[in-house]
């Protein structure tokens, strides 16, 4: 059973990097959008992202409501010393989510509006750079273990396990990543005028992660994390870097040819693969303490809750994606009636 | 500002955030199908107005709620780690199904408020009710892993350790079931009279009457049962408590001194120091017999517990006693609306309109004094009689700012909504309805 709650916990994070970085990385490619470009953005986003923009969050929410059902004891710790990075990202999440919903459904459309875009693309940027910056935190090595951490000041047990620039330049690359997606969405919605912009930004977006990729394992390597040294040296995480890169080759072809949901497709495998190379390097030791490597699968909960976890996960799973499923699938169908 | 108050402050305050937009958006959705079913029923274009104006008041409640109650998700683990650390497993299945409920009502939205004109008339009408009924669903899930931190089950406490966890019979807890209850006809009581007091204000504005008073009724008829229901359900759960937590009975009566016959308190002024209740008025026997069914029952007395298991007298006492007098003037509220379908010149006088505007806020105000009797009076414990709230907080220095932070960014989302809610007001006033 404790498989089957390892895949469902894999599953919503890939599904929450993928729809909700995509989401994310609509508001930079927003940020990053001339002004008359902004409201077609804005525009297209709300027509892609509005019908399933509700379930998308809820991914994370089920993240964290496997990790504290059946892996209490990395989530007592990771609880502990990222309090900080999660407050901020709560909030972002907070600011994003109104102020998304604010600009779409306030009543009068007035001066306001200006409010809530700049919140939503400031908000858009700073939560998915502090989603990276708390995982490049548990990975770095920096966290201190609960149980040490009388031996502390404040800052080294609650800033410097995020606040470092190995973490800052995880931030980066996840906030890249997650522009790039959306960019790639945004390719198949837009009209031809607009299309070539997201192409370039598409462009844009996939030299910025390979280059802040690089900087990350460049960085890493030079300084000695422990990460990034198993990780270079693990065959399936290279071998999926590599599959990854190699995919940009269909992805090109594919977006060239105009070819909507294979362009997804590719772009999305992309960073899944990315992900899935981060997780495996050390798997089951994700979360390095400075006082050593932790395995996700020591300290588990009992059986007797595992199993339940696991069926509930399962029944859920039952309903929910093949009611997702024709949620997409309905609306696409009126997207081409419309057309 | 000690670590350990800052930490419970923050989380009453966001919690009681969030059950207000819990709340509506639980019930919001089904005055909003009972509209739509008029719509489709008289295709009287006032109900279709109505329906898609209360459309984007659940839209903008669901996110509210969404938002807030993601912070809750992480608060539990940010504030409390060691409690989740061992509570966690335990409690997980609710947690899960709930997210499993919620998952549902997130996809019926987005069917409901992308559906018009688009899917089946039926089916549409189908996925309104489907929010509904998973919004209530995700609401009991919620509340029966409250009942388990008053009413801990479902595994064996040895040496500090919780073995031989069975997560079915923690979630079906003791207490489940009074609560999840009472809850879910107080969120009817509190959005119904809150929902109805906005539109009676509009009628006493005399804007839009005739959208207004249909408006009126379909909330209030729903709160109003739900009011009349409440002390029926409140009873069971006095009964409840009575068996299971003594002291949150004494501490919500002031009542510190064990004694057969036990008088029932109303009102009054608590010296914690001198235990004395002073300006009370006292009804023989009346306690003994809410809490036991008998007039001669033994009630027991703070005083029959050790001191440091007392939670804070006053304060429960007097959101005990909040409760029930908002509860009472419910009720008196329900009855005058029912007489009024039969005394229709009632509602031809200002007076009655202004009523229910006064009303508006009270279901809310009890419901939170409701949760601050559940949650006060279960301290000291976080999970009763097993874990200490001072024990389970998290070690990181300075929550104080953190609780700072929350209020403010909380009490500039109630603005701005509340700001929102009115231009959509004004909109819908302004609205032609052609029939
Ligand atoms: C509209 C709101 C509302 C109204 C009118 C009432 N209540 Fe209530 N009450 C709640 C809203 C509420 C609540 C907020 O929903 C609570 C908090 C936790 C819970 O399960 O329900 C609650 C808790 C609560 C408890 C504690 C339960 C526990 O700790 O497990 C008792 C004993 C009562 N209520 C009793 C009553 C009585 C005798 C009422 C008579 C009129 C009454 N309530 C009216
Ligand atoms: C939404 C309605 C609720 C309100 C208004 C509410 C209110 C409160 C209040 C006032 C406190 C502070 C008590 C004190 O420290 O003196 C508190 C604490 C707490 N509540 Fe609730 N509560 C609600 C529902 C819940 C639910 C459903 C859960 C759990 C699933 C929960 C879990 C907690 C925890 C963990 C604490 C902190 C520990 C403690 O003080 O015992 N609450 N809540
Ligand atoms: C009595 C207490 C509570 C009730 C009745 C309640 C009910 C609800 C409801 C109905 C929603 C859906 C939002 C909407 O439709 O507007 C919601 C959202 C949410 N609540 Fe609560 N809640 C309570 C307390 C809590 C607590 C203590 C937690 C934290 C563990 C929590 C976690 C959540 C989460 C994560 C969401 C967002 C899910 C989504 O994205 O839709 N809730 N809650």
């Amino acid at each position: 059973m404790i498989y089957v709650v390892l895949f469902f916990l894999a599953f919503s994070l890939f599904l929450y990097v993928l729809l909700g970085g995509a989401d994310f990385g609509a508001g930079i490619v927003e940020l990053f959008s001339s002004k008359e470009n902004q409201q077609i953005t804005k525009k297209t986003i709300y027509r892609v992202m509005g019908p399933i923009w509700e379930a998308n969050h809820i991914w994370i929410i089920i993240v964290m409501v496997i990790l504290w059902v059946a892996f209490p004891v990395y989530f007592n710790i990771i609880m502990i010393s990222l309090h900080i990075p999660l407050t901020l990202i709560l909030i972002g999440i907070t600011l994003r989510g109104v102020s998304f919903i604010f600009r779409h459904y306030d009543a009068v459309i007035d001066e306001s509006q200006k409010i809530y875009n700049g919140l939503f693309r400031f908000s858009s940027v700073f939560t998915p750079l502090l989603l990276g910056m708390t995982f490049g935190g548990i990975i770095s090595g920096s966290i201190i273990p609960p149980e040490a951490i009388h031996q502390y000041g404040f800052g080294e047990v609650y800033i410097d396990s995020w606040l470092n620039s190995f973490s800052f330049l995880t931030g980066i690359f996840f906030s890249a990543l997650c522009a790039f997606l959306s960019a790639t969405l945004l390719i198949g919605e837009a009209d031809e005028a607009h299309e070539k912009i997201y192409r370039r930004k598409s462009a844009i977006a996939t030299i910025v992660v390979v280059l802040s990729g690089s900087i990350l394992i460049l960085y890493g390597y030079v300084n000695n994390y422990v990460f990034i040294k198993d990780f270079i040296q693990n065959p399936f995480s290279v071998s999926l870097i590599g599959a990854s890169a190699l995919t940009l080759i269909p992805l090109w072809i594919h977006i060239k040819k105009g070819h909507k949901i294979l362009s997804r497709f590719y772009a999305g495998l992309q960073v899944v693969m990315i992900i899935a190379a981060a997780m495996i390097a050390h798997f089951p030791y994700v979360l390095i303490t400075k006082q050593g490597e932790l395995s996700l699968l020591e300290g588990i909960a009992p059986d007797s809750v595992i199993r339940v976890l696991g069926i509930s996960l399962i029944v859920g799973g039952l309903v929910i994606l093949p009611g997702l499923f024709h949620l997409l699938k309905s609306f696409k169908m009126i997207k081409v009636l419309e057309s | 500002m000690e670590n350990l108050d800052a930490a419970r402050l923050q989380m009453a305050f966001t919690l009681a955030f969030h059950i207000i937009f819990a709340c509506i958006g639980m019930v919001m959705p089904f005055f909003m199908v009972v509209s739509h079913y008029k719509w489709l029923k008289t295709r009287n274009q006032i109900y279709l107005t109505l329906t898609k104006s209360w459309q984007k008041g659940v839209a903008i409640f669901f996110v509210t709620g969404a938002v807030s109650g993601t912070a809750l998700s992480f608060e539990l683990g940010l504030l409390w780690p060691e409690f989740m650390k061992h509570a966690g497993p335990i409690i997980g299945m609710p947690f899960s199904l709930e997210g499993a409920a919620f998952f549902v009502e997130a996809i019926a939205l987005g069917f409901y408020l992308y559906g018009w004109n688009k899917l089946n008339e039926r089916f549409h009408w189908i996925t309104g009710i489907i929010i509904g009924i998973s919004g209530v669903a995700s609401g009991i899930l919620v509340v029966s892993a409250n009942g388990w931190m008053n009413a801990p089950s479902g595994f064996d406490y040895i040496n500090g350790e919780f073995l031989n966890i069975d997560p079915v019979k923690a979630f079906l807890n003791p207490a489940w079931f009074s609560q999840a209850l009472h809850m879910v006809l107080a969120a009817f009581t509190a959005t119904g009279f809150a929902v109805g007091g906005i539109h009676a204000y509009q009628i006493y504005k005399n804007r839009n009457v005739e959208l207004h008073k249909k408006a009126f009724r379909i909330a209030v008829t729903f709160g109003a049962i739900a009011a009349l229901l409440q002390p029926i359900s409140g009873d069971i759960s006095a009964k409840d408590i009575a068996q299971r937590q003594p002291v949150k009975l004494a501490a919500m009566e002031a009542h510190y001194n064990t004694e057969k016959g036990a008088p029932l308190y109303i009102g009054g002024i608590v010296n914690e120091e001198t235990q004395e209740v002073k300006y009370k008025i006292a009804i023989p026997k009346a306690l003994s017999f809410l809490s036991f069914g008998d007039f001669d029952a033994e009630v027991k007395g703070l005083n029959d517990f050790p001191k440091d298991t007392h939670p804070p007298v006053a304060i429960t006492h007097y959101a005990f006693q909040t409760m029930v007098g908002l509860g009472t003037l419910l009720v008196i509220a329900s009855l005058i609306f029912f007489i009024s379908y039969k005394r229709k010149k009632w509602t031809a006088k200002n007076k009655y309109w202004l009523l229910f505007i006064i009303m508006a806020p009270l279901g809310f105000f009890a419901l939170e004094a409701g949760w601050v009797v559940t949650e006060v009076g279960r301290q000291p414990w976080i999970i009763y009689n097993i874990m200490k709230t001072k024990d389970a907080v998290t070690p990181m220095p300075g929550m104080v700012y953190s609780f700072y932070m929350y209020v403010i960014l909380y009490t500039i989302l109630a603005v701005v909504v509340t700001w929102l809610m009115q231009r959509q007001i004004k909109v819908l006033n302004k609205t032609p309805i052609e029939s």
